[in-house]
């Protein structure tokens, strides 16, 4: 591991001064970023720890029924909120399906969001790798590419995004506040992680400084609560990384689906959210004719990225599952094993 | 300066705040219970809990735990939770090797604070983030959730003399395992030990220079040394054939795999870690690797070796009959072609260790399997007698056949010997799995027959196997899989080759099953496919062929006794009906999941293949009454300390609690042979039962008491029928056992191996069709043993082995350069295993210790073609590239239907 500076600010405004400094990174629960520096990934000349802030760490209902989450929250004390699981049991599920309890029990809402991808080429120094050192290539064009990318992925990087927490936040309209050099400003969740396009190293929205200190949930979210789901399919049952995922959430009144919520994970460089799907859903009965017809347009634009053209019809199949378990409702207790899609369910999978 | 409460007492650390808190318990505060497996979170086995919570303490930085309470294994027993759940671990025999107990045994805790009674569900999700390789995880479920059981009751009695055999006793060496006291190789180096850190070859194939490293010592003080080929005393090359010693210690300027050592950085800590590998004057020509075996065969291929000019290590065979002729004549016919994938050891315990020297003689430390062998290969890398070496095994972390090759201890023994100092090393995850053998990649196509009563008439197997870079224990692999390529079944005629091929990958080597498991994926999927053509059941299809004492086997030899597969299969019938119904019931109802369950057998040869692998065992009786046993096998989790007491102590006559264990120091125990080819129990077995019953016939001897004399010893004093025995001169008992064999000729005829463990086991499971998951439901597991020795311990072996053949089924597929790590290589967690149903069967092996064979390999060989033929089974897909992810489910699903 490289040496670098440790700073530990008492005020978001002292920690955004102390990272304005070229080569400051922030310091949240490090699950991600120590990692990624052992490795040499990443190598920032200064931290700035974000442990000691103020402010940052509380769930807060908001007078207008939406909620606030400050981004130093872990992702355990969020998902066992009994309120924030109770209003948004898909943003719950998708918690406990990443990582391990002991991850769970550190890691930040902050640093889901800022999580760098799983891509072994931008993981190995040794490899080339746009995103890690841009001009160098990708070696994962051609390379081992199975779980890479099939929406939204360009010439110069094919990674995905690696988070299961996104995947129903960007569902649900979530707006990640900021503050910064420049003051805050808000951002919609949607809009805020960048595709490759020529530029993989620029990730998302953040300028140099800016601070994620909160994110938030708008009170129509809790809206889908009765029929929300998200469903992740993995290669072994309890951390791993999605191969693809899906968050689902409907209102459906008098039988038919009012409004709808798709979103896709490991599928892209961002969570991806398909609103064309949604727009298509809307008046619809909740049936399997209309999930087969949402999920063909969720994937209309996807094309493989090297040897992962299965996961275009994989990612089709777990939006029709999560769709179909949303539209049969919510579990009153969440799965033992949330978002498997072998946990046992009311409506069933047999009929 | 850091405050902490750990383990209920305040600690002030001076170090700075991004220090991890895994190097300030360990390296600060000496509590080297909390293991790092990983040093990145991926395998939970450094588990703490903070403020009550589970957290990997290798990503904690000390600044993050400023005033927090900590709390390790080592503080465990003072809660009387924490103990119950120590005597429950130890009751359930739910710690094998010991090192991802620590924690486990934290992670544990964070549920049974809040409910001291989970629930199943609750502990698996508590228990999710740590990796186990050993246990399978059942019995640690079981332990967590019945340690409230052990809050007031006494721990069990260890059983008395001449009841140990048969016993479900708990690990003789279990406690230090549990209280964090096990020292294993990064344990127990002394303070002022240098570092040593190998660089190796990021690149498959190249040349390479090393230029003048001076400038690089001097930029790094602290840095003392950068040794390279020309430092090697004596042969630079090891390998595990005598006469193969074809692994330089550091290649001398061309590396033939990622993971070849160029040179090895020596000093302190700070300084060996400071070198950027950019900094090293080093110059690469990289040249184009041999990826897969295909390239390796191909005309005008270069040869990796110059001795190996066509890329061929060895060539198995087998030859009886005429296969072709027979298969020609058959009824029905099966055949196909299989592949499978490099699979990793992923034992949680990185390669560590130290080495001294002291005087003229060079000492090792190291987690191993093998300390003889060790002992060998350090010997002839510093050119010196073997007197002149002593190895001392420490405490393993797991093995599995990958710690049978050296790693640390040639570079250790060469870095000690020329600086004359104590020097250590740990490998890093990534390194481990870069740099250590693997499971041989095969690529099989067989053929098989049978007549229209389901009888089997012959088979056609060729396998290709890729051995990698060096030899390693290619050859090993490549004369067993012949030889067990027809299964435990009776087929008159065969033809079998199986050729290890080199390549510019990582080296195979040995790995619980020797080549066999990948074969057994092979054949059980052809005798699947001839009892559906045959229209018999698939189990008594197996039934039929199944191999019974008095039948000859495929390479000549005649089954003489313990050929229990018939009992095993009859054991499972039940089962098998039952489970078949209940999936036919859950399919009635339809939908995209289809229910389906599979059977699988194997055979194993205990031992190594028609050659000689004795063991010696030996037992000392002092004047002053102590009894001493001096047991060089290496338990490297499997339980070996244990069954051999067991088994020694029934022989001569006294209780297991008698007995001082002096263990694997090879100044201080005898050869016992390897660890591995589940050969402890029946060689090092026997050879322990004949020390007993020697030193029992000495004491009764001097006694003049008869052969049922009955013997005591209490407070240093040794009585036979009540008298005491006063003793002037030490007593020994020596034992010593080769099981027989008869070498393999050019045909593969000949007597491979003494006695074969059997064994047959259903699976059942669910397959989403529309996603391809494919979910375990059930495993039964039927185990001829011969005798269990200790069933608990046999249990432990039989669902240890049962989560590695899930792995090698369904998740395993190591990439060189691209899963080097833990969580891209994926390994079965708690919610992969099933329950599993352990069924032992007793076919006494006469030549074994009260009859006893082994089982350690044979657990996991017919675990995944059992899956594999529950997939079967639920779709009529056939798996054939393994293993068995979703989009392979998916595309074995489509290719099934596209076929009609």
């Amino acid at each position: 591991m490289n040496r670098f500076d440790y700073i530990r600010p008492g005020t978001v405004a002292e920690a955004v001064s102390a990272a304005a400094v070229p080569g400051s990174a922030y310091l949240a629960a490090g699950t991600n970023l120590l990692d990624l520096m052992k490795i040499g990934v990443a190598r920032p000349e200064r931290l700035v720890d974000l442990n000691y802030l103020p402010g940052l760490d509380a769930i807060e209902a908001l007078p207008d029924g939406g909620v606030r989450i400050g981004a130093r929250v872990r992702n355990a004390d969020l998902a066992q909120d009994p309120g924030f699981r109770r209003r948004f049991p898909a943003v719950a599920e998708a918690l406990l399906s990443g990582a391990s309890g002991q991850l769970r029990n550190m890691a930040t809402v902050g640093g889901n969001l800022l999580q760098r991808t799983r891509c072994p080429y931008f993981q190995d120094t040794a490899s080339a790798c746009n995103r890690r050192a841009p001009g160098s290539g990708c070696d994962a064009r051609g390379g081992e590419n199975r779980l890479h990318a099939v929406l939204g992925w360009s010439e110069a990087c094919i990674a995905t995004h690696p988070s299961d927490f996104c995947v129903p936040l960007v569902a649900l309209g979530a707006v990640v506040e900021i503050a910064g050099p420049a003051g805050p400003r808000e951002v919609p969740l949607a809009d805020f992680h960048l595709l490759p396009g020529a530029t993989p190293e620029r990730e998302s929205v953040l300028a140099p400084g800016e601070l994620v200190t909160a994110l938030r949930l708008p009170a129509e979210a809790a809206g889908f609560a009765a029929h929300a789901r998200y469903v992740k399919l993995r290669e072994r049952t309890s951390y791993a990384f999605a191969v693809v995922s899906a968050a689902a959430a409907l209102r459906i009144e008098d039988g038919r689906i009012a409004a709808a919520r798709l979103a896709l994970g490991g599928v892209a460089a961002k969570p991806w959210r398909a609103e064309a799907a949604e727009a298509a859903l809307v008046g619809a009965a909740p049936d399997a004719a209309a999930f087969q017809q949402a999920a063909e347009i969720a994937l209309a634009e996807a094309r493989p990225s090297g040897d992962n053209a299965f996961k275009i019809e994989l990612a089709r199949r777990i939006a029709r599952r999560a769709l179909r378990l949303a539209a049969a409702g919510t579990p009153e207790r969440l799965p033992a094993l949330p978002a498997s899609p072998f946990a046992p369910l009311s409506g069933g999978l047999h009929g | 300066m850091t405050r902490l409460i750990v383990n209920g007492a305040e600690q002030v650390v001076a170090a700075p705040p991004e220090a991890r808190l895994s190097t300030v318990l360990r390296d600060g505060l000496g509590l080297t219970g909390t293991k790092i497996g990983c040093d990145a979170g991926d395998c939970g086995a450094c588990t703490v809990l903070v403020d009550g919570a589970q957290v990997c303490a290798c990503l904690v930085p000390l600044g993050q735990a400023e005033g927090a309470r900590v709390q390790t294994v080592e503080g465990l027993a003072a809660d009387p939770m924490g103990a119950a759940l120590q005597h429950a671990f130890q009751a359930h025999g739910a710690a094998q090797c010991g090192y991802c107990t620590p924690g486990m045994l934290m992670a544990a805790m964070e549920v049974l604070q809040a409910s001291p009674r989970p629930a199943e569900a609750q502990v698996m999700a508590a228990l999710g983030g740590v990796l186990c390789r050993c246990t399978g995880y059942r019995k640690i479920v079981t332990a967590v959730m019945e340690a409230h059981r052990f809050l007031d009751a006494p721990a069990a009695p260890l059983p008395e003399a001449g009841q140990a055999v048969g016993a479900r006793m708990g690990r003789a060496d279990g406690w230090p395992k549990l209280d964090g006291r096990e020292a294993y190789g990064a344990d127990a180096a002394p303070a002022d030990a240098l570092w040593l850190r190998p660089v190796r070859s990021p690149h498959a194939h190249a040349r390479f220079t090393l230029g003048d490293t001076a400038p690089l010592l001097a930029r790094h003080p602290g840095l003392e040394r950068v040794l390279a080929a020309a430092d090697v005393p004596g042969r630079n090359g090891y390998g595990i054939y005598p006469d193969i010693k074809d692994q330089a210690v550091f290649a001398e300027g061309l590396v033939r795999y990622r993971g070849d050592v160029v040179c090895a950085l020596v000093g302190t800590r700070e300084a060996v870690e400071a070198v950027r590998v950019e900094e090293l004057p080093l110059d690469w020509e990289v040249l184009p690797p041999l990826a897969e075996p295909g390239a390796a065969l191909a005309e005008g291929a270069p040869a990796l070796h110059e001795r190996w000019p066509d890329n061929v290590l060895t060539t198995g065979r087998v030859r009886r009959g005429d296969a072709a002729a027979a298969l020609a004549a058959s009824v029905h016919v099966a055949e196909g072609r299989w592949q499978t994938s490099f699979v990793e050891h992923a034992y949680v315990e990185p390669e560590a260790g130290w080495a001294r020297r002291v005087g003229d003689r060079i000492e090792v430390f190291a987690s191993t399997q093998a300390p003889y062998m060790d002992l060998e290969e350090v010997a002839g890398v510093l050119g010196l007698p073997h007197a002149a070496v002593r190895i001392v095994p420490t405490a393993c972390g797991g093995g599995f056949g990958g710690k049978l090759d050296v790693a640390v201890q040639p570079m250790l023994a060469i870095a000690a010997w020329l600086l004359r100092r104590s020097v250590r090393a740990t490998w890093s995850r990534s390194e481990s799995m870069a740099s250590s053998t693997k499971r041989h990649p095969a690529r099989i196509e067989a053929r098989a027959g049978c007549d229209a009563e389901g009888r089997l008439t012959a088979l056609e197997f060729e396998g290709i196997y890729d051995t990698g870079a060096y030899a390693s224990w290619g050859p090993t692999v490549a004369g067993r899989v012949p030889a067990h390529s027809t299964g435990p079944y009776r087929v008159p005629h065969v033809r079998s080759r199986a050729r290890a091929v080199l390549t510019n990958n990582p080296p195979s080597g040995a790995f619980r099953g020797f080549g066999v498991p990948q074969a057994a994926i092979a054949q059980e999927a052809l005798w699947d496919r001839l009892a559906d053509a045959a229209g018999i059941d698939r189990l008594e299809f197996r039934l039929i062929n199944a191999l019974r004492a008095g039948d000859a086997t495929a390479t000549g030899q005649v089954i003489a006794a313990s050929a229990g597969l018939p009992a095993c299969l009859e054991a499972l019938r039940p089962r098998w009906a039952a489970l078949r119904e209940e999936a036919a019931a859950e399919n009635a109802a339809g939908g995209p999941l289809r229910h389906g369950v599979g059977i699988a057998c194997m055979w194993y040869g205990i031992g190594n293949t028609g050659m000689s692998n004795p063991s010696t065992m030996r037992i000392t009786l002092e004047p002053g009454g102590r009894l001493a046993f001096h047991n060089g096998a290496v338990d490297i989790g499997q339980g070996s300390t244990t069954v051999l007491l067991q088994i020694a102590a029934d022989a001569l006559g006294l209780p297991a609690s008698a007995f001082a264990l002096v263990l694997g120091d090879t100044d201080l125990t005898a050869d016992a042979g390897k660890t591995s080819a589940s050969r402890q129990t029946f060689v090092s077995g026997r050879a322990a039962m004949e020390a007993g019953l020697a030193l029992r016939d000495a004491i009764l001897l001097r006694a003049n008491a008869g052969p049922e004399g009955r013997l005591a010893l209490s407070d240093g004093m040794l009585t036979v029928d009540g008298r005491p025995l006063h003793l002037e001169a030490p007593l020994e008992g020596l034992g010593r056992f080769d099981p027989p064999t008869v070498p393999l000729d050019a045909d593969g005829q000949g007597v491979p191996y003494a006695t074969y463990g059997f064994a047959a086991q259903i699976a059942a499971l669910a397959v989403d069709t529309e996603l391809g998951t494919i979910r375990l439901k059930r495993i039964v597991a039927a185990h001829d043993v011969g005798r269990a020795i200790n069933p608990l311990l046999v249990e432990g072996q039989i669902e240890g082995g049962i989560a590695q053949g899930i792995g090698l089924a369904l998740m395993e597929e190591y990439l060189p350069g691209r899963t080097e790590n833990l969580h891209d290589y994926l390994i079965p967690t708690v919610g992969d295993v099933p329950a599993i149903e352990s069924i032992l069967i007793e076919d006494p092996e006469p030549l074994g210790p009260y009859g006893a064979k082994g089982i350690g390999e044979p657990a996991l060989v017919p675990t995944a073609p059992a899956i594999f033929s529950a997939i079967r089974d639920a779709t009529g897909a056939e798996i054939n590239r393994i293993p068995a992810l979703p989009h392979r489910v998916l595309e074995a699903i489509r290719r099934k239907e596209g076929a009609g």
